[in-house]
């Protein structure tokens, strides 16, 4: 058992350290990266466009409706996007485990057939998502090494962790552990990093927008 | 879609100067990376690949070619970043793994940043992160610039608007032209006033062939008795050094005008009807001087127009009828005067049918961020053009207007290229030829 | 509230349940069974045996008496189930499903092969021509590649339960195999309902150009041009046309059986499961059997083939040695534009 306890312990610690130093250090270098332009006087309020900007993009204009890529890309990424976050933060073994080693407090987890539900989401949305990287021409010509890997990734943390759905086994539980901590130490390094990116580029073109009196 | 070839490596690249390649791609990454900040390092870090800004771009949209994908168009900058200022280039540089740029990437890429791009910004509006990606092959244009990989007709303007003063030519050749608007329409247009409350400037274009928006600003102008005046120095609206890449050159530009509007004392400097000269000095101004510019209110036609008709200084005889506007992506996208057109045809008494696509979301002319000036983009930008034609004509509105010269040339041409016979109008033509005068 | 009695002497607990069950089935039933009295009130734990014997009892669960199982998810109210024999005989690591099972897709891999060795890849007549024709649209393409996925991914869990006792449990071990066999049953359990929404998208998607006509007899007679000359063909060929319905057929087999074996307790009977179980592992070799045949036609088999399928424009000369009245259509209806996308 000299593994498990390694995976559970400081193998564990270590990729949860990466994971958070490399992770601030990236938003560190990111905001204070070369150097920002004198702004004009403003007509609106930045600040509003940059809220509006962030929630707005939520959603795709009316303008794009008609596009079918558009609504498949929204439904595949919001189906894996909200699954796994129920996953993550509901399934009844991850409420049990953040309570025991990072939080010391819980909350209501998901059902058993909720769980199933939100994986069939994630999976669903996630494998839509990859296979087009290789389909379709567009996603195929941009997709970056690193977003395979990215995908890679979490498709096989969701799968060893159902795998270990049963919770009777502890090298299935290890398996999935594995997984998790080397997607950890290696999110700050990829695109990952969109998980906390997002407001950023979302408020920078909003606050640009809202500065010039138009939405964008 | 006919049968179809694999399409050829491109190999059509212009370039300037006579330097090594490898002087070419080091001045490259240094320009990529010269105007860089948090804004365009926040978008490389957040985009996730997922293509859908393929689907606002009316260059993708209407040949259907995967390289036309907005956030390919950067890729080189992009590397760049990785390279030389990425949250760990100097762990990838430490092992060999940054990224590297070719000669061969950046002339490949040539035609991706400045014919294919009108930095029109509408992927904008459907990237999931709100990456403003038009920013973004602007700043892209710079490294282009320093590693004198322009296409020959940009680099040429460009070069004529920093060693004669203007694309249109010297002061001299500008006095000429406006003597002629003069002759030609019995007006008297100001000139070199030492001191005037308003510094008018103009486009190449409206003094090449749209002679009417010229006298038809002067006419509103002194209509509302305001004190306006040319300079012959500082005439130009349009800024190449914005287009082309050439970040010193926009400086140049920009601060001519501002100073010769301080100079004589001027409280506003009135753009024409021009997308990009908006874009330039009212909202890059600024970065030239350390300080936003309060003294001098930079305005646009549009703005004049509508705000004189809101106050009741312009008054309109209805012209009724139905009209359709095409929105100018810099003035209204990007530039926040979409108010502005609805205000001055809903006084034309002007039935607005609106285009499919609107406001924010309006499909681009074709021909902007340059790419009107660049002729050998003319093929590319033609196809784009069926777009906006095939929504202009899903309207059935009788009039065609917009507030750009840029986008009238660009329309005009595809135009002639396609037997299409609308005629696209200028508003404030339209103003000017239906205000009423005591 | 069985297991309340668990803590009790053996004999006696045992004796009291049985009792119980058998009070539920006659009150069920509304039929008394044999002379059994109503439980006696007074009667404790000692007094357990009533007024019957041992053997009466089992006899009577034997013969499909009823009850309440306290271990099990099914509560069909069968205790033993004797019809399950056959299906027990049937399942054994060394039964006959798993024996004629394994030979089943032995036979198929080695026909691939011999195939193979014999024909090699079966080329396109007078090579690429460089012109491209679209066969499949992006959303055709998308399907086919999560229903690709989710198939590997099925088939190879599927597989290792249906065999892994048999052929996996002598190599790895049986603690090994515990694992492989709960991992494998909760991520077969997981993608089975995608597997039906991809078949039901694969279906719809694919439909068009999949119904029979004449000329796939002649192409069936002329052997598809699989052992040398040319088999003429629309948009799907036979061999084709049969890979879709049997994947429909047999696909419909799978996730009924496998929603009734995924909630044995809301839909299942006992008989039901044993047939379910049995019907999804038939259909599941079916599917697995001409699924590996399809790979290999689709990509090192046939040249050219994986190009439809990834950037869904394919050689005009492979379309015209595979599906030569397909182009045909193609060229004529499109005005010699030729774009065969859905």
């Amino acid at each position: 058992m000299g593994v498990i306890e390694l995976l559970e312990g400081s193998l564990w610690t270590l990729s949860v350290c990466i994971f958070v130093v490399f992770g601030l250090w990236r938003i560190f270098v990111i905001l204070t990266a070369g150097r920002s332009p004198t702004q004009a006087r403003p007509v609106g309020s930045p600040r509003g466009g940059a809220v509006r900007a962030i929630f707005g993009h939520f959603l795709p204009r009316r303008a794009f409706l008609g596009q079918g890529r558009v609504w498949f890309v929204t439904i595949a990424g919001y189906a894996f996007h909200i699954g796994l976050f129920a996953l993550l933060f509901f399934a009844a073994p991850h409420v049990a485990f953040l309570r025991d080693h990072i939080l010391g407090f819980d909350w209501p987890a998901l059902p058993r057939w909720g769980f199933i539900i939100a994986a069939q989401f994630a999976f669903t949305g996630l494998l839509a998502l990859w296979v087009r990287r290789f389909v379709d021409p567009v996603v195929r010509l941009i997709s970056r090494p690193d977003d395979h890997i990215t995908t890679g990734l979490t498709f096989l943390v969701m799968l060893t962790g159902c795998m270990a759905l049963g919770e009777q086994s502890v090298t299935l539980r290890g398996i999935h552990l594995g997984f998790v901590e080397a997607w950890l130490i290696y999110f700050p390094f990829s695109s990952l990093m969109h998980t906390f990116t997002w407001p950023l580029s979302r408020g920078f073109t909003g606050a640009l927008a809202g500065r010039r009196g138009t939405r964008m | 879609m006919t049968a179809h070839t694999k399409p050829l490596p491109p190999k059509s690249f212009d370039q300037q100067g006579d330097v090594p390649d490898a002087v070419r791609v080091a001045s490259a990454m240094e320009g990529f990376l010269s105007e860089f900040g948090p804004r365009a390092s926040s978008y490389l870090n957040a985009c996730v690949r997922c293509g859908l800004c393929a689907e606002a771009c009316h260059f993708h949209l209407a040949t259907g070619e995967a390289k036309y994908t907005p956030i390919h168009k950067i890729k080189p900058f992009e590397k760049a970043y990785g390279q030389l200022q990425g949250p760990f280039s100097w762990i990838k540089r430490a092992f060999g793994i940054a990224p590297t740029v070719s000669i061969a990437e950046l002339r490949e890429w040539e035609e991706l940043i400045f014919d294919s791009c009108t930095l029109c910004g509408r992927c904008t509006m459907v990237c999931p992160m709100g990456i403003d990606i038009a920013e973004l092959v602007k700043e892209a244009r710079h490294g282009m610039f320093q590693a004198g990989l322009l296409p020959d007709r940009l680099a040429q303007i460009a070069g004529n608007a920093k060693t004669k003063h203007s694309p249109f030519g010297a002061p001299a050749d500008f006095v000429e032209a406006i003597q002629a608007i003069e002759a030609e329409f019995s007006i008297r247009l100001p000139l070199d006033k030492p001191k005037a409350d308003l510094l008018l400037t103009l486009a190449p274009g409206d003094l090449d062939e749209h002679h009417q928006s010229v006298v038809g600003l002067a006419r509103i102008l002194d209509s509302l008795g305001i004190d306006w005046t040319l300079s012959s120095v500082a005439f130009e609206a349009t800024n190449f050094g914005y287009l082309s890449g050439d970040t010193q050159l926009q400086g140049e530009l920009t601060c001519r005008l501002i100073d010769k509007a301080r100079e004589i004392g001027a409280a506003t400097i009135l753009l024409p009807e021009c997308g990009h000269a908006w874009g330039a000095l009212r909202w890059e101004a600024a970065r030239w001087y350390g300080a936003p510019i309060d003294d001098i209110r930079i305005m646009h036609t549009l703005e004049l127009l509508a705000e004189r008709i809101q106050a009741g200084d312009i008054r309109l005889r209805p012209v009724g009828e139905s009209a359709t506007f095409h929105d100018p992506c810099q003035q209204i996208r990007r530039g926040g005067l979409g108010w502005a057109p609805r205000v001055v045809l809903k006084t034309l008494g002007m039935e607005l049918r609106e285009l499919e696509n609107t406001q924010e979301t309006s499909f681009c002319c074709g021909g902007g961020g340059g790419v009107l000036a660049n002729t050998r983009a003319a093929p590319l930008s033609l196809q784009a053009f069926e777009i906006k034609r095939k929504e202009v004509e899903a309207t059935g509105a009788a009039h065609f207007v917009t507030s750009c010269g840029q986008c009238r040339l660009q329309f005009d041409r595809s135009r002639k290229e396609t037997d299409w016979d609308k005629e696209v109008e200028s508003l404030l033509e339209l103003v000017a030829a239906n205000m009423i005068t005591d | 509230m069985c297991v309340a009695f668990a803590g009790l002497v053996r004999k006696a607990s045992l004796m009291l349940l049985v009792t119980m069950m058998f009070l539920v089935v006659a009150v069920e039933h509304g039929a008394a069974q044999g002379t059994a009295p109503p439980f006696p009130s007074q009667s404790g734990p000692e007094n357990t045996l009533g007024d019957q014997s041992d053997s009466d009892i089992w006899r009577a669960i034997r013969q499909g008496g009823g009850g309440l199982p306290g271990s099990s998810e099914v509560t069909d109210g069968v205790l033993i189930n004797a019809d399950g024999v056959w299906w027990s005989q049937l399942r054994r690591p060394a039964g006959p499903l798993v024996r004629f099972g394994s030979i089943g897709i032995a036979t198929v891999l080695a026909a691939i092969m011999v195939f193979f060795v014999a024909r090699g890849r079966l080329r396109i007549d007078g090579g690429r021509s460089g012109r491209m024709v679209a066969r499949f649209s992006l959303a055709q393409r998308v399907v086919h590649w999560v229903m690709a996925v989710v198939f590997l991914l099925l088939g190879f869990t599927g597989l290792l339960l249906l065999f892994g006792r048999a052929f996996l449990i002598p190599i790895v071990g049986k603690t090994a195999f515990s694992i492989i066999a709960t991992a494998s049953m909760q991520a077969h359990n997981l993608f089975g309902p995608i597997f039906i929404v991809s078949l039901v998208a694969l279906f719809i998607t694919f439909l068009r150009g999949n119904s029979p006509s004449f000329s796939d007899l002649k192409w069936v007679v002329r052997g598809g041009g699989m052992f040398g000359g040319h088999a003429s063909s629309g948009r799907y060929n036979a061999g084709e046309k049969a890979w879709f319905w049997t994947a429909t057929i047999a696909g419909i087999a799978l996730s009924v059986s496998g929603l009734v074996l995924s909630f044995p307790d809301v839909l299942g009977t006992h008989d039901l499961l044993h047939r379910a179980e049995l019907l999804h592992a038939i259909a599941a070799l079916v599917f697995v059997g001409f699924g590996i045949g399809h790979i290999y036609l689709g990509t090192i088999g046939t040249e050219g083939a994986i190009d439809g399928m990834i950037s869904g424009d394919v050689d005009e000369n492979w379309a015209r040695t595979h599906h030569d009245l397909w182009l045909d259509d193609m060229k004529a209806t499109k005005g010699g534009a030729a774009d065969g996308r859905d």
